[in-house]
């Protein structure tokens, strides 16, 4: 099957340091896919890569066949992707709705002169709403996002990307910051999405949410794909239990 | 009449200042060099009606101008960002000094003299340029309320997050300078046929800071704020020798004490202000 | 003029631009703020070295006065308008440095008047011959200073603890003070070498001109800027470079430019031209 957005090659140096090391995979139209590795396997950089915003030094991206590597970010996202962030990053002075009705007006802003004649901002205020209700955050709509805590912002930031009406979600650890009872929640949403059409690649460092709707892993460590897979072959691979186990070890030792 | 030149002096400043505004409040690109594009609509409106040109004619004629320089100034501008930016446009502004000084048929360092006159009026001409004002203010306006103004607004506080939602930044960045250089075109046409004489130090740094601190002191981005700003710090040299005498040092000062004290000038004050005030008075009823 | 005459002027006037430039850049460095002020503090160094000589009669004495006065005058500056700034973004201490600028100037014309000063019995103006070129000896005097400096300083930044510190903080402020670096001192020696350097180029200034007026700090300050922008923001041996590399130009550019760009376009013109094809500059912050 031929894959919605294929990566080739992608090899991305950091000084002296090998952020992506010739890391390659497919991600069929309508997949959940999991990318997992421990913190600074190269995650957020491939996503980075993935939409423009990194140039790598080798690599081919494609969407739907047509190759992406040489476009800007917002054409890409104009192509159909949808991102959103580890690091959140609202507009300061647009309240919540704004900010993800800015996104809703993609069509709009797409085009200068659009946006130089267009005025009404009703529809996507209100699509804006229905989404930020999707992820669990309508009461603050209206507030501004230095008020909000984490979890907001993660859900805000999701909302914005889901705005764009993208064919593929790409998704930085959008469960950081939500409690036990919101994380479970916010994962069924995304499972939702994904029901529904859009296909998602989630990099979660909640493995058991990752576990309990992914159906693709992607498993990176240091800068290199070890694992490529149905979640369950995936997470029984000797190098991927060491990798993680290793990690985990380390992270108990250093708290 | 006095109060026919204040006026007039008013509506050309007031269209210089959102000009910038339109440039470094909406878009969010600093600019250290406005002047220049002040005094390309300037010079190219006086060349045209000295050689015998209609002053209607000059008026777009200037915006198209200093609309082209503008543009060919934003592509570099989209090279280079915050203090890069900063200095690039105060380069921009000393190469059109430096040129204009050198060159004949520009006047050299005598500038042009003789401009005549539009020919309607005193009054009339007074009118002219406050109807362009309060277009000037209502275009403002309408911007900001526009989908592009939503885009400049996200391009502003973060541009590479609105590239993450699809706004083509470079784009936008050249529209914003186009319209803010056009504009600021039409400003300089409109001074240049009220003083009747250009000269290229009318069009300095000194004068790129004069009206960066119009719009600083209105507060960055203020519609209303920049208004008044530049309406009363346009005039006061006119109305109070003193402040003519000490118009650097109080620009200077100003300068300073707004950012140190007020980034937000005038319109954040003002703000601040009425919410203390409709804050009492709320408080006031409710005992 | 000849040729090796011209390059010999160039390389006098890029020796200016090196000890303004070197302080900016160094500012630049270490709190990323464009030091627009620094341009004041230069015009500051012209008439305290000018009066002090007319005053005491010797140029030597009243020199190193001035560079020490207005070294701690700079460091006095940054606590007072720049340090309250630092946490804000970035143009809020560039536009406050502008207007500190200007209001400097309107300052120094209300304290010492419109019209120029000069030096009473101007110092260092016999000539003498350096490699067959024939010099002023303020000229000399200018290099001379110029490679004492900063080659001090560069000595100063290698070999000594506080400049150690200081290129610490430079690379990572938050790094540096994590070891045990005081922040605040690396900054205040910081603003003392960076405002002495200009309080010297302001006198030498001075000196070959024989006059000092408010304005005279405009001109070099802004190309000054455009030279920290070539040298790659922040580093010193590219800002000495593109210094160096622009006096000669001019030098050059007052004889093949001139129908069609003013002398003191020409760094700006050539600023643009590089920063459309290298927007980081000529040279890369190390
Ligand atoms: N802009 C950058 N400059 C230098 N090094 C970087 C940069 N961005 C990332 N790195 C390095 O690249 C490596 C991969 O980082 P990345 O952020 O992609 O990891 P990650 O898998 O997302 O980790 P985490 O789970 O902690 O988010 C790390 O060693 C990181 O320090
Ligand atoms: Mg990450």
């Amino acid at each position: 099957m031929k894959a919605l957005l294929s990566i080739e090659g992608v090899t991305v140096r950091f000084g002296g340091v090998d952020a992506l090391a010739d890391v390659g995979f497919g991600v069929p139209r309508g997949a959940l896919l999991g990318l997992i590795g421990p913190n600074g396997a190269g995650k957020t950089t491939m996503m980075r890569v993935i939409t423009g915003m990194v140039r790598p030094q080798a690599g081919r991206l494609a969407i739907d066949g047509t190759e992406i590597s040489r476009l800007p970010t917002h054409r890409r996202v104009r192509m159909g992707l949808g991102l959103s962030q580890q690091l959140v990053r609202p507009f300061a002075g647009m309240t919540a709705v704004e900010n993800v009705a800015l996104a809703a007006g993609h069509a709009t802003t797409a085009n200068p002169l659009a946006a130089l004649v267009t005025i009404s901002r009703a529809a996507e205020r209100d699509r804006a709403r229905t989404l930020l209700q999707l992820v669990g955050i309508a009461d603050a709509a209206d507030a501004l996002p230095d008020k909000l805590p984490l979890g907001y912002l993660k859900r805000l930031e999701m909302a914005r990307a889901l705005a764009l009406d993208p064919k593929v979600l790409l998704l930085d650890e959008p469960l950081a910051g939500l409690n036990s009872a919101e994380a479970p929640h916010l994962a069924d949403t995304i499972a939702d999405l994904n029901r529904q059409g859009t296909t998602v690649v989630l990099i979660e460092h909640n493995l058991i949410e990752v576990m309990r709707i992914c159906r693709h892993l992607v498993v990176l460590d240091n800068g290199r794909k070890i694992g490529d897979g149905e979640p369950a072959v995936v997470m029984a691979d000797p190098a991927v239990r060491a990798a993680y186990l290793g990690s985990q070890e380390e992270r108990h030792a250093a708290a | 009449m006095y109060e026919i030149s204040l006026l007039t002096v008013m509506s050309f400043s007031v269209i210089f200042a959102l000009s910038l505004n339109l440039i470094t409040g909406f878009c969010g690109q600093i600019s250290l060099g406005h002047a220049a594009f002040y005094g390309i609509g300037a010079y190219s409106a006086a060349l045209f009606t000295t050689g015998g040109g209609s002053f209607w004619l000059a008026l777009p004629i200037a915006m198209a101008v200093a609309g082209f320089f503008g543009f060919i100034v934003g592509f570099a501008s989209l090279r280079v960002r915050h203090d890069f930016l900063a200095i690039t446009t105060m380069g921009v502004g000393f190469l059109f000094t430096g040129f204009v000084r050198q060159q004949e048929f520009l006047g050299g360092e005598e500038g042009i003299a003789g401009i005549p006159d539009p020919g309607i009026g005193q009054i009339p001409y007074m009118l002219l340029c406050a109807a362009f004002a309060a277009a000037v203010i209502a275009f403002s306006l309408y911007l900001k309320r526009s989908w592009m103004g939503h885009a400049f607004d996200a391009i502003a506080t973060d541009e590479d997050t609105a590239r993450t939602l699809g706004i083509d930044v470079a784009r936008y960045k050249l529209t914003a300078f186009v319209f803010g250089t056009g504009l600021a075109g039409l400003a300089g046409a409109l001074f240049a046929h009220y003083v009747k004489f250009v000269e290229v130090e009318s069009f300095d740094f000194i004068e790129s800071i004069s009206v960066l601190a119009m719009v600083i002191v209105g507060g960055i981005g203020s519609i209303w704020g920049v208004v008044v700003a530049a309406a009363v710090l346009s005039v006061l040299p006119l109305l109070l020798q003193v402040f003519a005498d000490y118009k650097l040092l109080i620009y200077g000062v100003l300068l300073f004490t707004v950012m140190y004290f007020a980034p937000g000038g005038v319109d954040s004050l003002m703000q601040t202000l009425w919410r203390r005030i409709s804050g009492r008075q709320r408080r006031d009823k409710g005992q | 003029m000849n040729y090796s005459d011209l390059l010999v002027q160039g390389l006098v006037e890029g020796c200016i631009y090196a000890l303004i430039a070197v302080g900016l850049t160094l500012v630049y460095g270490l709190l990323r703020i464009l030091h627009i002020a620094h341009a004041g503090i230069f015009t500051l160094g012209a008439y305290i070295g000018l009066l002090l000589t007319n005053e005491t009669g010797s140029f030597a004495a009243a020199f190193v006065i001035t560079v020490v006065v207005v070294g701690f005058f700079g460091m006095a500056f940054y606590r007072l308008f720049y340090e309250p700034l630092l946490d804000k973004p970035p143009h809020v201490a560039l536009i406050a440095s502008i207007g500190l600028f200007i209001a400097m100037e309107e300052i120094y014309r209300m304290v010492f008047g419109a019209t120029s000063l000069s030096f009473l019995a101007p110092p260092l103006k016999d000539t003498v011959t350096v490699a067959g070129v024939r010099l002023e000896e303020g000229r000399v005097v200018v290099v001379v200073l110029a490679v004492v400096l900063i080659g001090g300083l560069a000595v100063l930044a290698g070999r000594t603890r506080i400049g150690i510190a200081w290129r610490a903080t430079v690379s990572d402020a938050a790094m540096a003070e994590s070891f045990g670096i005081d922040l605040a001192r690396v900054r205040y020696v910081n603003f003392f070498v960076a405002s002495a350097m200009a309080a010297a180029a302001g006198i030498m200034v001075a000196l070959l001109l024989n006059q000092v007026i408010p304005t005279m700090g405009g001109v070099p300050a802004y190309k000054a800027l455009a030279i920290i922008v070539l040298g790659g923001l922040g580093n010193v041996r590219g800002t000495l470079i593109a210094a160096l590399a622009l006096g000669v130009i001019e030098s050059f550019g007052t004889i093949y430019l001139d129908r069609v760009l003013d002398r003191d376009a020409i760094a700006f013109a050539f600023l643009i031209a590089v920063l459309m094809i290298r927007p980081q500059g000529l040279f890369i912050r190390r």
